[in-house]
Parts: structure tokens; sequence; C-alpha cells
């Protein structure tokens, strides 16, 4: 850890200098969340509430997708933002080579490099799951049925979701080190809105998964630790050669 | 010990191409050493060995005697890549900051300055990289390659795209690490002015094989074939002329105006030419030793490589 909190640092601090992209991708995510929670509350959670006896279990569910949403909206974008523009510019600076040269080990060359699109994408994922919890039980939750919350969703929300990010930055950056890194973005650009939408119809057309059940918070930890497998199968196989003739 | 770099036998291929035929030099401390060759004759590739970046397929090198694995011997060297591998957002300082706590160093503002200063970018230590022009960017990389100290600093074409007047100053940089610090230079480079100006002993590397290695003074003198021009304050007869051309052992290449140009064979001195010249009532005026340039040689090795 002590070989990697430099480069976890100074390139956090680098890849978060272009305040146009911070703006600009941190600002759609929010924008996002925002018209995703107005259109779940108006279509779905306000007829639910005006019910004499609302089911607190589509209240939860409805609670879950939006705090699932919110978490991989978070992290999903900052893979996609970061990640990407980090990686072509490193690339063609040449920095990871440079490191490559100097005694850190090139484990923590890319761990540390993973981390520093991670901790920003991390930090934003579990403040939009937050926000968005306190914000749909303040406003339509709290004044009719009281606070809702399953332990369950806040697992999946502010642990799972976050896990399965961390893994698939780490595959993504692996994959840029090693080849190119447009092929790495299409994975980060595409993951998010594919995941997303499956488990949302899984959700809301089937009874496959309760959101607010631990199976679901196990089913996102599995998928996370699957991707886990891929990253360790590929990282045996990384080489300095092959990231240098990568470039 | 007295060998910084030592490199046997040293081959690689990538894919189905032998980049690097079974290479052999040494470098030794306090050398500056240049390695020349055209593009595409390996000099990238065994930076790359060297620095640990790729693997040889086989044969030994030692850095300062030590594997180039560990991390001991990592420290020991410092470089400067065909990428610069600069923080762009970042400014110089922040670079310097950012590679000495990577080499582990608690980077003290005096050594920052101390590095900036002797790149000449004292004034520009808070400006952000990207505002840097392609010399002062490589300027950079030498200070960088410095925050840790190395004894040995292996640098890939540190002067390419850059103008002139850098070019002055990055060989004034240079000289400066190799005399007043102490460290072992290995210097690639397409610029053979600079490596005449500036290194004792070369390699030349073509299609994967050293071509020519050695001391250059030596090498000048072995592969050169120095040259003598003489000139005379009286024309020359015709007959005297005749008679030269006859003697080949003075191997006159070149008659102009009053001026005679000589490439004599091994053993034929200067003094043996005037001689020859003053018994036939030639006025020797100045005799010229002309010695061969790092240009002519390296030409010279290319040219025989070419496959006929």
């Amino acid at each position: 850890m002590k070989n990697i909190s430099p480069i976890i640092t100074t390139n956090m601090r680098n890849n978060l200098r272009s305040k146009t992209v911070v703006i600009i991708w941190y600002g759609t995510a929010l924008l996002i969340l925002i018209a995703l929670a107005a259109l779940f509350g108006i279509l779905l959670i306000t007829p639910e509430l005006n019910k004499v006896s609302p089911d607190k279990a589509k209240l939860e569910l409805y609670l879950g997708i939006i705090m699932f949403s919110a978490g991989s909206l978070g992290l999903g974008i900052n893979l996609s933002a970061l990640g990407f523009t980090s990686m072509i510019r490193e690339k063609s600076r040449g920095n990871i080579q440079s490191l490559l040269a100097t005694p850190i080990r090139l484990k923590d060359i890319w761990m540390g490099k993973s981390l520093a699109i991670f901790i920003p994408g991390l930090i934003l994922g579990e403040l939009l799951t937050l926000i968005s919890l306190v914000a749909v039980n303040y406003i339509y939750f709290v004044p009719k049925v009281g606070f809702v919350l399953s332990p369950w969703i806040a697992v999946t929300g502010f642990f799972a979701i976050p896990l399965i990010y961390f893994c698939l930055g780490l595959l993504v950056y692996l994959i840029g080190l090693t080849g190119k890194p447009v092929n790495a973005n299409i994975i980060a650009q595409a993951f998010l809105p594919i995941y997303l939408n499956i488990i949302i119809q899984i959700l809301i057309r089937t009874t496959i998964f309760d959101v607010s059940s631990w199976t679901f918070t196990l089913t996102n930890i599995g998928f996370a630790l699957v991707i886990a497998i891929i990253v360790l199968i590929r990282q045996a196989r990384v080489s300095k050669e092959k990231i240098v003739l990568s470039y | 010990m007295n060998s910084a770099i030592n490199i046997e036998n040293i081959k690689k291929s990538l894919g189905n191409r032998e980049i690097l035929r079974g290479i052999s030099f040494k470098v030794n401390r306090g050398d500056i050493f240049g390695y020349l060759g055209p593009n595409g004759a390996g000099k990238t590739t065994t930076i790359r060995i060297i620095l640990g970046l790729f693997k040889a397929d086989s044969g030994n090198l030692d850095i300062l005697g030590q594997d180039i694995e560990s991390s001991e011997t990592r420290r020991k060297i410092g470089f400067v890549l065909d990428l610069d591998g600069l923080y762009d957002g970042m400014t110089a300082r922040e670079n310097l900051i950012f590679y000495s706590r990577i080499y582990g160093l608690a980077m003290v503002e005096e050594k920052i300055g101390q590095l900036l200063d002797m790149v000449e970018l004292s004034g520009r230590g808070n400006d952000r990289v990207h505002t840097y022009s392609t010399g002062m960017r490589q300027r950079l990389a030498l200070a960088r390659s410095m925050v840790h100290d190395p004894e040995i600093l292996v640098l890939d074409e540190p002067t390419s795209g850059v103008d002139p007047s850098g070019q002055i100053q990055i060989r004034k940089i240079l000289l400066n690490m190799a005399h007043k610090e102490n460290k072992t230079i290995f210097l690639s480079s397409h610029n053979l002015d600079e490596v005449q100006r500036i290194c004792n002993r070369i390699a030349i590397i073509d299609r994967g094989e050293i071509k020519l290695y050695g001391e250059l003074e030596d090498l000048r003198k072995k592969m050169g074939k120095s040259g003598i021009i003489i000139r005379s304050s009286n024309d020359i007869p015709d007959e005297v002329i005749k008679e030269v051309k006859r003697s080949p052992d003075l191997g006159l290449k070149e008659v102009k105006d009053s001026n005679l140009i000589f490439m004599p064979d091994e053993g034929t001195e200067t003094s043996d030419i005037i001689s020859f010249l003053s018994s036939r009532g030639v006025k020797v005026e100045e005799a010229i030793k002309q010695e061969a340039s790092l240009e002519e040689m390296y030409s010279n090795i290319l040219k025989e490589a070419e496959p006929s």
C-alpha cells in the first residue's frame, strides 16, 4: 500500500484536473438519477401510496431499483469518463511505460491506477445512493408510511454494487493496459446500460429476485466474484513486455 | 567491478522477427556511452531490456553486477524513454515530487530546486507541463531521471525533436551530469554530432548486431584511415605528382591546386611524406592531419552491412 499510495493520489488529482469532463459526466449522472426518481415517483410510487393500504414490498422494490440505479450510475459513468480518458492520455504520453521501469511492481501500478479511477466513482456512487435513499423516503414515504429501508437493499446499494464496479474497473484497466484502451472503454460503456436494464427488467417483470432479500445481494456479490475470477485469470498472463508492446 | 552495464550475447525476438542477434558490450563506470544505429536496428529494444521492460530470450545482463529484476538495481538507474512519461496536468515540481515518492524518498524543496536549476527550468517549476516546449519537456524528463540520484542514466534519444539551441542545452546538462554528478550515461541517439561531442565510447548496432564497439578515439584511429593534407607554397610540378602516384604506400588520394590529400598506408608517417616532397623541391607550408569523423565511420559500417 505504501508503494501504491503516491500512484493513487497523484493519478486521482491528475484525472480530476479536467473540470469540464468532471462536471459534464457527474452532472449527467445526477440528472439521469433525478429523472429516474421522478419517473418512478409519478408512475409507480405515488399510485401505490394512494392505495388504502400500500404494499410495502412494492415500495421497497421501487426504492431498491432507484438506489441500485444511483450507485450504478455514479460508478459506471465515472469508469467510462475517467477510465477511458486517463488510459488514452497515459498510454500516449508513456506514463505507464515510465512507471514500469521504476522499482514499483506491475501489480501495484495496475492496482494504484485502477483505484485512482474507482475511488472518485465510489464516492460519487455512495453519495448518489445515499441521496436517493433519503430523498425518496422524505419526499414520498415518510409522510404516508414512514421510513422504508430493508437492510439487504442497503447492503446491495452500498456494498455489492461498488464491489461489482471495483472488479469491473480492474478488468477494464487490465484490458486497456495490454490492448487498445478503446476496447476497454467499449466494455465500460456497454456494461452500465446492459446490466442496469437486465436487473430492472428482472426485478419488475419477474419474481426471480426480491430486491429486499439476501438472495439479490448475494447474486450481485456472486457476479462481482465472477468478474474477479476473470481478472485473476487475465492478470496472470500480463507482463511488462505485453504492456509496452501494446503502445 | 568496473562495468556499469554488462551485456553478453543477448538475443531477443518479437513474434517471428529477430530483433537482437546476440549482442555483447560493456559500459564502464563513468562512461558516456553512445549507442548508435538506424531506425529499427534494435536500440530501443536494447534499452527496454536494460530497464527490465523486456526479458531477453537468452544471454546475460548485469547492471552494476546485479540482476535488473531486483528493485535495488532499479533504484540505481534513471531513465528518459522515447515517450517522456510526464504528467501534463501537473506542474514540473509536482512531477518531480511524484517520482521521488515512487522511489520512496521524502523530496525536500531544496532538492527539487537544485534539479530544476540544473535543467534550467527553475523559473517554470510551477507551470503545468502541457505548457512546455519539447525541449523543456526533455529537460524536465532529465531532471526526473535524477530525483533518486541514480548511478546510471539510460537515455533514449533525449534530443529527438528538440531545436538546435535546446540540443545544446541538453548536451550541456548531460556533460554536467557525467562530470559533476559522476554518472554513467548510456545514450541512444541518431545524432552523430552529439555523440561525437560528448561520448567517450560507442557501439553501433545494425539489424540486431553490434557492428562497431569501443573507445571513440581508438575506433577513429583504427577505422578512419586518417587523412593528411599537405599544403605547398609553390605549384607542385606534374613530374612530382606522377612520382608520388608511383609510390602507392604514400596513398595520394586527391590533388587540389597546390594541396595534396593523402591516405597513407599503415607505417607511413606524415614526416615520410614531407621529406619525400621536400627532396623533390616542393615547399611544404602546412601538414594537416584529418581524423575520420564518426559520420564517416557510421556510414562505412552501414554500407558494409548492406546486403549485396
